[in-house]
C-alpha cells in the first residue's frame, strides 16, 4: 500500500512540476462546442458561441477600462453566402487583482458567451456551411501577463429552404367570360 | 495474477523520469533562442534597438555598468506595478553604476508607449522591442520578464512575472558587485 501511494505521489508531483515548468503555453481560452444553428434562407439567426478562460487567468472584456488594455474581439470572416451581422459581447466583471488592489479591471473569467448574428442570402443553396474566424484575447494572471493570442474559431450554419410563398388565386374579372 | 508492488513503483519512477526529461527537452526546444541554462553566466545577447527619444541604444555600449533589462508591455498590469520601483532604483543606484533599460514588447505604437512611459514618470531608456530580441533571450512569453547583467554584460539572474522590490534590490547589488570593472577597482 505504501509503495502504491509513493508511486502515485511521484507521478502527481511530476505532473505538477511539468505544468509549472512549461507554463501556460497552450491556449488560455478554449471554445466550447458550437451548436449547429438552422437558419432559413434570408432570415437572421443568432449563433451563441461559448468560451472558457482557464482557471486562475483572466482576459480583458470587450470594453476594458483603460486605453492601454487589449479588448477581447471576435472577428468572423466574411462569406459570400452568409451575411455576418452584429457581434454581442457579455458585460465583463469588475475585478481587482493582487498586482493592483486599488484598481478595477473589466474582465472575463471562467465561461462566457459571444453571440453572432448571421443571415444567409435568399439565393444561397440549402445545406451546411462552415463559418470561420478568430477570437483575439490577452490574458493575465495575478503576477504576469501573456502576449495577445488569436484563437481560431469555427461554427456550422445549416441553411434551410424558405417555405414557398402562399399562392394567391388571381382575382376573377367580372368581364372574363363575356 | 499477483502484481509485485516494487514493479509498480519502478514503472511509476520510470514514467516520472521520462516526464521530467521530456518536459525539460520540450521547454528547451520551445523557443528558437537559447535555453535558460545556456543564457545564465554567459554574455547577454547583444542588440541595438530604437529608444523613445529617437536614438538607438546598443546593449554592449553599457559595459562597465550593471544592467536591469526589463521586458514589459503597455497592456501588462504587473509591469505597471514594477515601473515606479525601477524609477526609484535608477535614482538610488544609478550613481553607483546601475542602468535600467525597459524593452516594450507590445503591438502598441510608439506614441502610445511614450504616453504610457510619461504617465509612469519613467527616468530610464525605453526601447521599442522586437520579437527577434525576445527570442534571443529564450523567448519572452511572460511579461514582465527581467534580466540582470553584471558589469561585464554577463547574465546573472532572470525573474518571470511580478516580483517584490527586495528581489530586485538583491539582484541589483549582486550585479553591481560583479565583473572585471569591479575587480579592477579593488
Amino acid at each position: 500500500m505504501k509503495i502504491f501511494l509513493t508511486s502515485a505521489l511521484l507521478l502527481i508531483s511530476a505532473g505538477v512540476w511539468a505544468q509549472d515548468e512549461l507554463g501556460p503555453q497552450g491556449p488560455l481560452v478554449k471554445m466550447g462546442v458550437a451548436p449547429v444553428v438552422t437558419v432559413v434562407q434570408g432570415k437572421p439567426a443568432t449563433v451563441p458561441l461559448s468560451f472558457r478562460v482557464s482557471s486562475g487567468y483572466h482576459i480583458n472584456s470587450n470594453k476594458p477600462k483603460s486605453e492601454f488594455l487589449i479588448p477581447t474581439v471576435l472577428k468572423v470572416e466574411a462569406t459570400t453566402d452568409i451575411v455576418i451581422g452584429k457581434t454581442t459581447y457579455p458585460e465583463g466583471q469588475d475585478m481587482s487583482f493582487a498586482f493592483a488592489p486599488d484598481e478595477k479591471l473589466n474582465v472575463y473569467t471562467g465561461d462566457f458567451n459571444v453571440d453572432v448574428l448571421v443571415r444567409p442570402l435568399h439565393s444561397v443553396q440549402a445545406g451546411k456551411y462552415v463559418v470561420r474566424g478568430t477570437l483575439k484575447y490577452q490574458a493575465c494572471d495575478n503576477a504576469a501577463c501573456y502576449p495577445p493570442k488569436q484563437l481560431p474559431i469555427s461554427f456550422d450554419v445549416k441553411i434551410a429552404k424558405a417555405a414557398p410563398a402562399a399562392r394567391q388565386n388571381p382575382a376573377q374579372s367580372p368581364h372574363a367570360h363575356q | 495474477m499477483k502484481r509485485n508492488p516494487l514493479i509498480l513503483f519502478f514503472v511509476a519512477a520510470i514514467v516520472a523520469a521520462m516526464l521530467f526529461a521530456g518536459i525539460r527537452m520540450a521547454r528547451d526546444n520551445r523557443a528558437n533562442g537559447p535555453a535558460k541554462g545556456q543564457l545564465m553566466g554567459n554574455l547577454a545577447p547583444d542588440f541595438e534597438l530604437p529608444a523613445l527619444d529617437g536614438k538607438n541604444l546598443k546593449l554592449s555600449d553599457l559595459r562597465g555598468k550593471a544592467v536591469l533589462l526589463n521586458f514589459w508591455a503597455t497592456y501588462c498590469g504587473p509591469c505597471k506595478v514594477e515601473m515606479p520601483w525601477f524609477v526609484e532604483l535608477q535614482k538610488e543606484y544609478g550613481p553607483q553604476g546601475l542602468q535600467i533599460v525597459g524593452v516594450a514588447m507590445d503591438d502598441a505604437g510608439t506614441e502610445d508607449i511614450a504616453k504610457f512611459a510619461k504617465e509612469m514618470g519613467v527616468n530610464y531608456p525605453i526601447l521599442i522591442g522586437k520579437e527577434s530580441v525576445g527570442q534571443s533571450y529564450g523567448g519572452v512569453s511572460v511579461l514582465p520578464t527581467t534580466f540582470f547583467l553584471d558589469r561585464d554584460g554577463k547574465l546573472i539572474a532572470r525573474e518571470f512575472g511580478l516580483q517584490s522590490r527586495s528581489v530586485f534590490v538583491e539582484h541589483i547589488k549582486k550585479a553591481m558587485s560583479q565583473g572585471q570593472a569591479v575587480q579592477a577597482q579593488k
